[in-house]
């Protein structure tokens, strides 16, 4: 009996490792041949897998022959800044949302929640027009904006369930205990929540990071942002796989090392109910 | 340490009334506490003193100082919540200098230190200064709060249902305990609890309180042997509950004895006559009587003056138990007796009521009537 059980657990055991090692392989393969193609030449694409005559010249190309990191900086600055905007007025909407009782709150709530209903590609058109008349077509802050549209329901909808997650009991005593509301909110409320403001503001640069749509139609030469202008490289003649898998690489770059750098946090955030008293 | 005075005080939660017109003046250094059901807006009144919320009418005073126009933060009033509200990113030092650190106090950090150590220890949890919140068992997270109320030294001290998360043995040797603190330290204290043992034993004075407003305002025994009412007061203290019975007035004597009839029987309950006395200004014919298991003894049948009925049930507690009587008109009696005596179910039965012992209610409105027996201390309070 003893060793049947230890048998089926030990199988347990081995399925387990191995369903997640195919599922790690499944989900890192197409970085893995992304870096790949990145460092093939030209001439060697399609003829090799593995083995290949590595080379920068891709790299080469992408950033100093060609204006890509001017546009790797836009996108930089534009989803940096639209993450900003949308903890400044996200943190305090979720913690209205959260503890205020208002009128039409919930009603509010699923407006702003409904934001990211619709397909971008649906409201594009006539935000092109308006953008057009008011001058915010190709501008920073013009994609700033349009970028709420998208990271802006995703923090209030996490950060609400965090501070919902807060005994009101805690921020009275708190104030009992001789603090303002603002230090309450910044000493008590802030840390208690920050699991949940990493995570969001992680998912939130992420999307807001691969954005495609909308600078691809709100932005020209300007603000155009590295996913719009990666495409450029499979331009007229040929086909340059090499140096788009350079561009991706560079581009996936922020990502990986802020993922890298927060994990801790996003595990925790993103499970919820992490805030126990 | 500061009187404090409520006037009038109102608050209605949307349409939804929280208390209603509550006044009450409770002494310096005194110990209030605040009894009353679920829902009867006991913590309402203490988020109300300690401005956590605003009234919708009325007002309070701290040390004769109006408070109303106060953050919760300038009002000097410590409070311990029923769910602890402890911080949770903050280890039990950190929780309990929190008070002391603020920029209301800006205690210097050795001092805070010297202070918070001596609250610990008073508290018993100076072993666990450095432990996370988390990792404290539902008492020491109780010690931490009542700790991190304590090291203020406040005016006026709030408490909501301290004990009630904690398990019934813990909960009565922190009553204990509480009992022993409340003479070291002296602060006003308003203790809010569902508990009537915890009211009665803790309070100096007890404000029973249903349904937003004051019941009754007396020291634990005015409550206890005088309750204002049947419904409010009586049933709400005292376990097994106060048996409550119908009964008619009979005049005897030419007009200057009374007797009770009740449960059913011809058996005459003799009226003390101090209470005839004040009985005979009402003109009642029927009145409502309350008298506790306590007051129902066991006697031989046959004898004088005796009720009857069978056992309904019978539930050994260790030294007493709780026999239920089904008198003859079919009322429950609960008496409590000695448990070396068996009883078995529908077994005939004669018992006794110490007439002495009965409380006299209104029998339209509930109302506390009169009383004999039992010397009260004189304190004319409320």
């Amino acid at each position: 009996m003893k060793t049947g059980s230890s048998f089926f657990q030990l199988l347990g055991q081995g399925s387990k490792t191995f369903l997640l090692l195919v599922y790690a392989l499944f989900a890192l393969f197409p970085l893995v041949w992304m870096v790949i193609m990145s460092l093939k030449p030209d001439n060697q694409m399609f003829s090799t897998t593995f083995i290949f005559s590595p080379t920068l010249e891709n790299y080469d190309a992408v950033f100093l022959r060609s204006d890509y990191s001017r546009f790797f900086f836009n996108n930089l600055c534009v989803s940096v800044l639209a993450v900003v905007v949308s903890l400044v007025v996200g943190v305090p909407a979720a913690y209205a949302l959260a503890r205020f009782q208002f009128k039409l709150k919930e009603d509010i709530a699923f407006t702003i929640l409904s934001f990211r209903f619709a397909p971008e590609i649906l409201v594009i058109l006539p935000l092109f027009l308006i953008y057009q008349k008011i001058g915010l077509y190709d501008t920073y802050l013009g994609l700033i904006w349009v970028y709420q549209l998208i990271t802006l329901p995703l923090l209030i909808w996490i950060l609400r369930g965090f501070f919902e997650d807060i005994s009101p009991d805690i921020e009275a005593a708190a104030q009992l205990d001789g603090y303002s509301w603002w230090q309450v909110f910044l000493r008590l409320l802030l840390p208690l929540v920050r699991p949940g403001l990493v995570a969001a503001g992680l998912l939130c640069f992420i999307f807001a990071w691969n954005s495609f749509t909308f600078p691809l139609l709100l932005s020209a030469s300007n603000a155009q942002t590295s996913t719009v202008v990666a495409l450029r490289f499979l331009a007229s003649d040929t086909v340059h796989y090499g140096q788009v898998a350079a561009a991706a690489t560079i581009s996936a770059l922020p990502e990986v090392i802020l993922a890298l750098l927060i994990q801790k946090h996003l595990v925790r955030g993103l499970s919820f109910g992490a805030v126990k008293g | 340490m500061a009187s404090v005075q409520i006037q009038g005080l109102t608050k209605w939660y949307g349409k939804r009334r929280g208390v209603e017109d509550l006044s009450l003046e409770i002494n310096d250094k005194e110990f209030i506490t605040v009894f009353g059901p679920a829902g009867a807006g006991k913590t309402t009144i203490l988020s109300l003193i300690a401005g956590i919320i605003a009234p919708t009418r009325g007002s309070v005073r701290i040390g004769g100082r109006i408070v109303d126009d106060l953050e919760p933060a300038d009002r000097n009033v410590a409070m311990v919540f029923e769910s602890y509200a402890l911080y949770p990113q903050l280890n039990v030092f950190d929780n309990m200098a929190f008070p002391l650190r603020s920029p209301k106090s800006r205690m210097a950090e050795d001092k805070v230190k010297n202070r918070v150590l001596q609250y610990a220890r008073l508290m018993k949890i100076d072993h666990l200064l450095d432990r996370p919140i988390q990792a404290l068992s539902n008492g020491q997270r109780q010690r931490t709060a009542l700790g991190r109320a304590l090291v203020r030294q406040p005016d006026v001290f709030l408490l909501d249902e301290p004990l009630s998360h904690l398990d019934a043995k813990l909960r009565h040797s922190m009553r204990a305990e509480l009992k022993e603190m409340r003479t070291q330290l002296g602060t006003t204290t308003i203790y809010v609890t569902h508990d009537y043992l915890e009211a009665m034993s803790l309070g100096d004075r007890v404000v029973v309180i249903n349904q937003g407003k004051i019941q009754q305002v007396g020291t634990p025994k005015e409550v206890y042997f005088k309750p204002a009412s049947v419904e409010e007061v009586a049933k709400q203290f005292g376990d097994p509950e106060i048996n409550i019975v119908d009964a008619k007035l009979r005049i005897v004597k030419g007009g200057t004895q009374f007797q009770l009839q009740i449960l059913g029987e011809n058996t005459p309950l003799a009226v003390p006559p101090e209470v005839a006395e004040e009985l005979s200004a009402y003109q009642l014919e029927n009145v409502r009587i309350g008298f506790r298991p306590a007051d129902v003894k066991i006697a031989k049948d046959g004898k004088k003056d005796v009720f009857h009925g069978l056992v309904y049930s019978f539930e050994p507690l260790g030294t007493t138990s709780v026999l239920t009587i089904d008198a003859v008109d079919g009322t429950k009696v609960r008496t409590i007796v000695d448990s070396h005596q068996f009883y078995g179910v529908d077994q005939r039965i004669a018992f006794k009521v110490e007439p002495e012992s009965v409380i006299y209610f209104n029998p339209v409105n509930g109302k506390f009537l009169a009383r004999s027996g039992v010397m009260l201390e004189s304190r004319s309070h409320g």
